[in-house]
């Protein structure tokens, strides 16, 4: 393998551009979030320490939510009411996961992350989105008044929703939110089935949402990786201004691409660069 | 009905203060980062310098380089790196901007509750943002 030493410097950024590139346009066709794949990946192939990898993770999640917020807004998408109890859970346990995940070894970390990344993968195979039903609040759902109304213009048909087994859903996101700031990631991955198939939120607004959340769990968690010294510019930016661009060309590509496909592809590298970093943790191939 | 006009102005005033201030961090970011990789002004790590150091974990980076921590970054924003620093911070402090701005419209609906989780939220942002938990530096 090639000594990453004989690299001029300036061949990272370049390369981590053109990866966070790639991974956001992949990240939008297969309806994942980029963070699952932007740190297995770039703590596989290059050669920075995964502290540096995580915070750069979290930015880059961050900044790619950031983004998409304001038209998922503005279409109804995301519900406010509906992020900011789960939000507000999620923040600060990303807080605190992101304190634990600094505090760990990076064998801990790499050998949890390839497990975590393994797991998820299968998750996304084997997972189904739940179509809209019309659901009675459970009582804290009631009380939150987690509900609102969506007008999808591709089915032509107004959605009246609310929230069931609220108090399970603040449960996941504060594990979400835990693991997200332990590891770098958006947790876009967990985010969606716990709003959809959980907490009985529309596909699309569980989408949306799910978007709103990262931004703001995300901003916590971020705090504790620059407060501690763990985002390098040359890492972090490249790496943000690669996704903003590759996740406008992937919405574009949206209609015409072969989701499926993507989504298969994209099962197989969450495999292999988790599978990377598992013998990186377990110092089997380093 | 109150509920869904209320929520709709509230997601319009958010989301216009999400663009105007993530146009403005990504914009202020790629500047930064062009100062930074042309070598127009000096920086505290130069990159090229960066490769000997960005395998260590971040403890042994910061011990062998004496980059800065916690807050203290902002005594050096003369360095081209930690303005880079300063720049992206802004995408994080995105956030908590557009969430102190629903505070008085959440006030002025009198909705009571979404403006404590609102004021929490705020809270927890600045806790975070702050660096009092943080943990060593």
């Amino acid at each position: 393998m090639m000594d990453a030493a004989a690299i001029p410097w300036w061949i990272w950024p370049i390369a981590l551009f053109a990866v966070s590139f790639a991974i956001g346009i992949v990240a939008v066709l297969a309806g994942v979030g980029g963070g699952v794949l932007f740190v297995p990946i770039v703590g596989s192939l290059f050669p920075f320490h995964v502290d540096f990898v995580r915070g750069a993770g979290l930015l880059f999640a961050l900044a790619g939510t950031l983004s998409a917020g304001p038209p998922l807004l503005r279409a109804g998408m995301a519900s406010l009411r509906l992020v900011m109890p789960l939000a507000l859970v999620g923040s600060m346990a990303s807080f605190a996961g992101a304190l634990v995940g600094l505090s760990l070894a990076s064998e801990v970390v790499n050998t949890s992350l390839g497990i975590l990344i393994v797991t998820i993968a299968i998750l996304i195979w084997r997972s189904r989105a739940a179509d809209a039903q019309s659901v009675e609040a459970d009582p804290l759902g009631a009380l939150l008044r987690l509900e609102g109304e969506f007008h999808d213009p591709a089915a032509g048909v107004r959605i009246d929703w609310r929230t069931q087994r609220t108090l399970l859903g603040l449960a996941s996101f504060a594990a979400i939110g835990f693991i997200g700031g332990v590891f770098g990631l958006g947790a876009g991955f967990a985010n969606v089935p716990a709003l959809n198939l959980l907490m009985s939120a529309p596909l699309k607004v569980a989408v949306g949402s799910s978007g709103l959340l990262i931004s703001v769990v995300n901003s916590s968690a971020a705090w504790v990786y620059i407060q501690r010294g763990a985002l390098l510019p040359l890492i972090a930016v490249p790496a943000i201004l690669g996704v903003m661009l590759g996740s406008r060309i992937g919405a574009r590509l949206l209609g015409t691409t072969p989701a499926a496909v993507v989504r298969q592809l994209v099962i197989v590298v969450m495999l292999v660069a988790g599978l990377r970093a598992l013998t990186k943790g377990l110092g089997l191939w380093t | 009905m109150d509920l869904i006009k209320n929520e709709a102005e509230l997601r319009e005033i958010y989301a216009r203060w999400l663009d105007r201030a993530t146009k403005a961090g990504f914009a202020i970011s790629l500047v930064a980062f062009l100062v930074y990789v042309t070598g127009l002004v000096p920086a505290f790590l130069p990159p090229s310098e960066l490769p000997r150091y960005w395998m260590l974990p971040v403890d042994q980076f910061v011990a062998a380089t004496g980059a800065p921590q916690q807050w203290a970054w902002l005594h050096f924003l003369r360095y081209s790196d930690v303005l880079n620093v300063g720049a992206v911070a802004l995408l994080a402090l995105v956030t908590p901007a557009c969430y102190a701005r629903l505070l008085p419209k959440l006030l002025a609906q009198r909705d009571w509750l979404q403006l404590a989780l609102a004021c929490a939220q705020v809270l927890v942002l600045a806790v975070a943002a702050s660096g009092l938990l943080a943990g060593r530096g």
